[in-house]
């Protein structure tokens, strides 16, 4: 069913660019982006590959440090009063609008680009993981001291796995945010990667090519995303979002 | 015979000045060793907090609590503990979950594994070891619960209404279950419940509690054979204890 939608999608695009008489400076059908995407298809892969460095390297700085600080701020009452309300005020400022800040300070090379990836996704992973490790239930609580387990044993056996669901979700929402954060870093200023090969094919006219630039971009952003949910299978397979999923 | 459990002037007060709520006590109460003790009353007489008094795991404000003539300073280890919302992690299997209660207190699985398999036996869960609690039933959920409120051998178990949740069949049966498991142990048991039927089949002896604040109104001792069959259940003597509690809720104006 879905198949057939998304094929039929396609199917009307690439026959309305003819009947519609759509100039092909504006809008190029499917089959010609995929033939000029093909020729330029080096350049692609390694635009694909600088982008790509940039989201995994912005992305895995933030789990990195995010969830530590997370863990870190749920059970101290003094980071929670201090640090906590400067994250979440942060939170409130656009990350992405201090792009062209970094960029002039650091240049048109990859730091900047994977500083805009890390902040996009530092955020939601620590905000979720706070929430993550102050949920536990009242009973597994008192179960868990009843047993004398320590704080460490308990931690491991079960605060951990009980904070996981929660902390996928600031892994998934961070997934998403990467990709679309490195290729607007890349808008800014830059001469590599996606953002800036999708910027200069549109300024020469050339939305066949810009398209094959969102493909590649798309494709990067849901590998990304598949990678955290197939971690999200492995590690926590008994939680209800992923067995209806 | 000695006594297990003891407590003396036990109060509890949430809060302090003129918000302060008087929860429960106070209350003197002796428990023997080996006893079935239930705590019966309604909703929001204290059980709950006097069990958490007794396992360590609340403080009381005044008096103190007594277990095998040690006073109860902190979280108690050698007490299993059953909660209304059993305390199954949905990571684990049946198994798994009895086992984590060995693990958090650094005891040996293989020494033990005999032990798991026995007790799950013994609440009809063998066939069931395998699976996850998301893949049970409200009553199974629960006697796994048992499983592992036990598997640690405590001397002293409390257990806070572990069958409210449950459909009034499945608490029958769950109940021979629970009474076969404390028949084979004989571990000292407080059990929480606003059962009146449940605290008579199950207890040797029936604390009534009052309401807020919950104050030990009388105790019924419950001179009935074991194991408490549906026989005994449907014996002239049952039902004069049933009446006999009933008369003292009706009192109170609770039933």
């Amino acid at each position: 069913m879905f198949i057939a939608f998304f094929i039929g999608f396609f199917v009307f695009w690439e026959y309305s660019v003819i009947w519609f008489d759509i100039p092909r400076y504006i809008l190029t059908p499917p089959s010609l982006i995929v033939e000029k995407g093909a020729a330029d298809l080096d350049r692609l892969l390694y635009y694909t590959y600088i982008t790509g460095l940039e989201v995994v390297l912005g992305y895995s700085t933030a789990v990195v440090l995010a969830l530590p600080l997370g863990l870190a701020i749920a059970f101290s009452s003094i980071l929670k009063r201090t640090v906590y309300p400067f994250i979440v005020c942060i939170e409130m400022v656009p990350k992405i609008a201090f792009a062209p800040l970094f960029i002039s300070w650091l240049g048109f090379g990859l730091l900047p680009k994977v500083i805009i990836v890390f902040l996009v996704c530092f955020f939601p992973i620590v905000l979720n993981a706070i929430l993550a490790f102050n949920s536990l239930s009242e009973e597994l609580t008192l179960f868990s001291r009843s047993t004398g387990g320590g704080v460490w044993r308990t931690f491991i056996k079960v605060r951990l796995p009980a904070a996981l669901p929660q902390c996928f979700v600031g892994f998934k929402y961070a997934a998403i945010n990467a990709t679309v954060g490195a290729a607007i870093a890349e808008f800014i200023g830059s001469d590599e990667g996606l953002g800036f090969y999708i910027q200069i094919v549109t300024g020469n006219m050339r939305p066949d090519l810009a398209f094959a630039g969102i493909f590649f971009l798309t494709l990067l952003g849901l590998s990304l995303f598949g990678l955290v949910t197939l971690a999200e299978r492995l590690l926590i397979p008994w939680h209800i979002s992923v067995r209806r999923g | 015979m000695s006594h297990q459990i003891e407590f003396s002037g036990v109060k509890k007060v949430f809060g302090t000045g003129a918000s302060a709520v008087h929860a429960f006590g106070p209350v003197d109460l002796s428990i023997a060793e080996g006893e079935f003790i239930s705590l019966l009353g309604p909703s929001g007489c204290g059980k709950s907090t006097l069990m958490l008094m007794t396992s360590g795991l609340l403080e009381a404000t005044e008096g103190s609590v007594l277990i095998g003539g040690t006073k109860v300073k902190g979280p108690q280890t050698d007490v299993g503990v059953m909660f209304q919302d059993n305390t199954l992690v949905p990571w684990r299997t049946v198994r798994g979950n009895v086992e984590l209660q060995l693990e958090m207190r650094g005891m040996s699985l293989s020494a033990n594994k005999d032990k798991v398999d026995q007790l799950l036996t013994s609440v009809h869960m063998e066939d069931f070891a395998d699976r996850h609690p998301y893949e049970l039933s409200g009553g199974m959920q629960q006697r796994a619960a048992f499983c592992q409120a036990m598997v640690h051998e405590p001397k002293t178990m409390l257990l806070d209404e572990p069958l409210g949740k449950l459909d009034a069949m499945t608490r029958e049966r769950i109940r021979s279950d629970l009474q076969n498991l404390w028949m084979q142990e004989r571990p000292t048991v407080i059990f929480v419940t606003h059962s009146i039927e449940e605290a008579i089949q199950l207890s040797t002896k029936v604390a009534v509690i009052t309401p807020r604040p919950g104050t030990i109104e009388r105790i019924i001792d419950i001179d009935l054979p074991f194991p408490r069959d549906f026989e005994v259940k449907n014996s002239p003597e049952f039902a004069a204890y049933v009446r006999e509690t009933q008369e003292i809720f009706r009192g109170y104006g609770v039933i």
